[in-house]
C-alpha cells in the first residue's frame, strides 16, 4: 500500500467521472441555459396570447375551514396577522392553491399520467425573469410555492378539468415580483 | 494544552494555506451540488451514494498512513464525502415525505436536519465523557463544568484520519443545526436576536480561532483546527446570504469569483502536498497534538 494516495486520487476521479459522464449525456440533449430560454419564450408567447393564468397563492386548510377568506380580498388576500400562520401551515405541507380574480381555484398537480408523485409544495418551478429583473440583483431562476403564499403570481402550464369546480394545473413556469424569502415579515 | 509558541512567518503561512484550503473545499462542495441540481438533477442521489462509498473507503485508507499531516489531509476528504452523502440522503427523505421549503427559503434537507438536534446533543454528551477525546473545546467544558472523575487518557494518537473525518462531520453538523434553529421562524427567525447573536459570536470567535491557529506550524494540526475556524466563518457567510446581503458565488454560480476560489484551492492543495512529501523525505516525525 505504498502508493495508496494514488488509489485515493483515482477514487475521487471516479466519483467525479460519474457526474461528468451523466453531464455529457445531458449535454447531448439541451444545456440548462437553452432549456431556460425555451421555457422563457414559451411563457412570454403564452402570456401574449392570454394563455397564462394570474392569481394569488392561497393556503388550503384555512381557506376550506373558513378561518381565512382570501377569496374576498384579491388585492390583499391575508391580513397582516393572518399571513404568518398561513405561511407556517403551508410549510407544514398544507396544500397551496392558485386563486384567480374571477374566483376560480386551481390545485397544483404533477403532469397528467405521473402516478407516483410528491407534494407540489416542494418541487422547484422554473422562474421566468423579465429583462428588468435580469438587470437587477441576481435572483434565483426557480421558486417553490410556499414562500409565495399570499402573493400574486403568473403561471404557465397545463390545465386539467379537475373535480367539483376546482381545476388542476401543472405549473411549468412561474413569474412574480421581488424576492419574498428575503422580506422581513413581522 | 499545546505549548504556546511564538507566532512565526512559518505558522502564518501554514495557517493561511489551511484556511484557504478548507474554505475552497467547502465552496467547491457547494457549487458541485448546485451544478448537479441545475444541470442534471437525475444523478444527484447516485452521486450521494458514490460520496458515501468514497468517504468510507477514504477513511479506511488512512490506516495506511503514518504522518498526522497526511492523515488529517485525507481524513477531511473522507468526512467531506460522508457529509455530502448525508445531505443527499436528507434530500431524498424530504422528497419522499413531502417536506417543503420553508417560507423564508430554508431547504427541506436542512429543515429535516434541524430536528437531529437531540441526536447531536446525545453524541456530544458521549464525546464529553469519552476520555480519549482531545478536542480543546471539550477540554474547556470538562475543566469548567468539572465533568471528569479521573484523569483523561494521554499518549500518542495514531488514528488522526478517522478522527479528523469525524471532527469535520461533527463541526459541520453542529453549525448547520445551530443555523437552522436560528432560521426557524416558529422558534427564533432569520431576523431574531438569536441569529444576530450567532452572527456576532461567529464573527468574534473566528478571529480568536485564527489567533489560536497561528500557534501551530505543521499542516497536521493546522488543517485540523482550520475546520472549526472556517466553519465558524461560514456561519456568517450563510447568515448574510439568508438576509439577502450576500449573493453566494457558489449558489448563484459566479464564475469569476469561483475561479479565484478554485485557483486558491488548487494552489493550497499543491503547497500542502509538497510540504507533506518534503516532511516525509526528511523523516520528520510528527509529535502528538494535545
Amino acid at each position: 500500500m505504498r502508493n495508496w494516495k494514488y488509489i485515493f486520487i483515482a477514487l475521487v476521479i471516479m466519483l467525479f467521472a460519474q457526474s461528468v459522464q451523466a453531464e455529457e449525456a445531458a449535454a447531448k440533449k439541451l444545456s440548462y441555459d437553452e432549456r431556460m430560454k425555451i421555457i422563457e419564450n414559451q411563457f412570454f408567447a403564452a402570456a401574449q396570447e392570454g394563455k397564462t393564468i394570474k392569481g394569488v397563492l392561497v393556503e388550503g386548510n384555512s381557506l376550506f375551514n373558513g378561518t381565512t377568506a382570501p377569496q374576498n380580498h384579491y388585492e390583499k388576500p391575508y391580513a397582516k396577522e393572518e399571513l404568518r400562520p398561513v405561511k407556517f401551515s403551508a410549510e407544514r405541507n398544507s396544500k397551496v392553491f392558485l386563486l384567480t380574480k374571477d374566483g376560480t381555484l386551481y390545485y397544483p398537480t404533477p403532469p397528467k399520467g405521473e402516478r407516483i408523485s410528491q407534494s407540489m409544495n416542494s418541487p422547484r418551478i422554473p422562474r421566468v425573469l423579465t429583462e428588468a429583473q435580469k438587470k437587477g440583483p441576481k435572483l434565483k431562476p426557480w421558486a417553490t410555492l410556499v414562500p409565495l403564499v399570499g402573493m400574486e403570481v403568473e403561471v404557465f402550464g397545463e390545465v386539467y378539468p379537475g373535480y367539483g369546480g376546482i381545476k388542476g394545473i401543472y405549473i411549468e413556469s412561474i413569474k412574480f415580483e421581488g424576492d419574498p424569502q428575503f422580506e422581513k415579515q413581522d | 494544552m499545546a505549548a504556546r509558541k511564538i507566532i512565526s512567518m512559518k505558522s502564518i503561512f501554514y495557517t493561511a494555506v489551511s484556511l484557504v484550503w478548507i474554505f475552497g473545499l467547502s465552496a467547491i462542495g457547494h457549487i458541485t451540488m448546485v451544478l448537479i441540481e441545475k444541470n442534471n438533477p437525475a444523478i444527484k442521489f447516485n452521486f450521494g451514494k458514490g460520496c458515501f462509498v468514497a468517504g468510507l473507503i477514504i477513511i479506511y485508507l488512512t490506516r495506511f498512513l503514518k504522518s498526522d499531516g497526511w492523515q488529517s489531509f485525507i481524513g477531511i476528504m473522507g468526512g467531506f464525502g460522508m457529509w455530502f452523502s448525508w445531505e443527499y440522503s436528507l434530500m431524498y427523505a424530504g422528497e419522499r415525505m413531502g417536506v417543503t421549503y420553508a417560507w423564508n427559503g430554508s431547504y427541506p434537507e436542512y429543515r429535516l436536519m434541524e430536528w437531529s438536534a437531540i441526536a447531536l446533543v446525545m453524541v456530544f454528551t458521549y464525546l464529553m465523557y469519552q476520555e480519549s477525546v482531545r478536542c480543546n473545546f471539550i477540554y474547556f467544558l470538562r475543566r469548567k463544568l468539572r465533568l471528569m472523575r479521573g484523569v483523561v487518557a494521554t499518549g500518542k494518537i495514531d488514528n488522526y484520519g478517522p478522527r479528523t473525518a469525524f471532527e469535520y462531520i461533527m463541526i459541520t453538523w453542529t453549525f448547520y443545526v445551530l443555523l437552522m434553529l436560528g432560521y426557524d421562524e416558529q422558534l427564533f427567525g432569520a431576523y431574531s436576536w438569536f441569529t444576530y447573536l450567532v452572527f456576532l459570536a461567529s464573527f468574534s470567535v473566528f478571529f480568536y480561532l485564527c489567533y489560536k491557529l497561528l500557534s501551530y506550524d505543521k499542516f497536521g494540526p493546522n488543517l485540523k483546527y482550520a475546520i472549526p475556524t472556517v466553519t465558524i466563518l461560514w456561519n456568517d457567510v450563510e447568515i448574510l446570504s439568508k438576509w439577502g446581503m450576500l449573493k453566494e458565488p457558489w449558489v448563484h454560480i459566479n464564475w469569476p469569483i469561483m475561479s479565484v476560489i478554485i485557483a486558491g484551492f488548487a494552489v493550497s492543495t499543491y503547497l500542502i502536498v509538497k510540504d507533506l512529501r518534503k516532511r516525509k523525505k526528511e523523516m520528520i516525525e510528527s509529535k502528538d497534538i494535545v
